[in-house]
């Protein structure tokens, strides 16, 4: 099954990247699809704790399967700031 | 009103979106690019279907949490110069404390949740604004 990955500020940088498409077994999982973007890519390793996940703009566990078409969003934490 | 955009934050129409006669406050925030050391402007990277449904939602969950009457959030995309307004945000409530609870608890919240990323812009430089 064909999935988009978005990659956004950092990750974006390091893949050099925005978006990709990636083919997958039925089945996987969220989780899984992380394991193959650091195997790939494995200057994102060490930023996965801090990486949050959404499937189709909605964060999401690792352990959710994904669907033909699903968008995966890896998203570095957000900007913060004092208050 | 939620919306992203790349151009200039026109604050009086913000204000105007939440105007109601059952209002009897209306509470505004304006974020602004501040002038730190080497800083000219912010650039803003917006992942912007994602951000415009969970600002969607924190306009929701503060009309339960806080009741108030009307909440409009804009925030900008792209490069902001220093002392220009990167978002800015309407609360209208019947009473003033709900308002500006409301609005500084949606402010936070657009700081955690909604992927909205920052870049400082200066002379020779670009680096992520440390939090």
């Amino acid at each position: 099954m064909q999935i988009q990955v978005r990659l956004f500020a950092t990750y974006r940088e390091i893949v050099g990247e925005g978006q990709l498409a990636w083919t997958f077994r039925d089945g996987t999982t969220v989780g899984q699809l992380v394991e193959a973007v650091l195997a790939k890519y494995p200057r994102l390793l060490g930023h996965e704790k801090s990486m949050v996940l959404a499937v189709n703009h909605e964060v999401v566990r690792l352990d959710v399967v994904l669907r033909e078409g699903d968008e995966v969003a890896l998203l570095p934490p957000v900007s913060g700031g004092r208050r | 009103m939620i919306e992203i955009q790349r151009n200039r934050i026109d604050v009086e129409a913000v204000v105007d979106s939440v105007r109601r006669n059952d209002a009897g406050a209306i509470v505004v925030f304006l974020g602004t690019v501040r002038a730190d050391p080497d800083v000219r402007a912010l650039d803003y990277e917006v992942y912007k279907p994602m951000a415009v449904r969970t600002l969607t939602e924190l306009g929701e969950r503060a009309r339960e949490k806080f009741g108030i009457l009307e909440l409009s959030i804009v925030h900008r995309a792209g490069r902001v110069p220093v002392g220009g307004d990167s978002v800015v945000i309407a609360c209208a409530a019947a009473h003033r404390s709900e308002a500006f609870a409301a609005c500084s608890w949606v402010m936070d919240e657009v700081k955690r949740i909604v992927p909205i990323w920052k870049t400082e812009a200066g002379p020779a430089k670009r680096r992520a604004r440390r939090p």
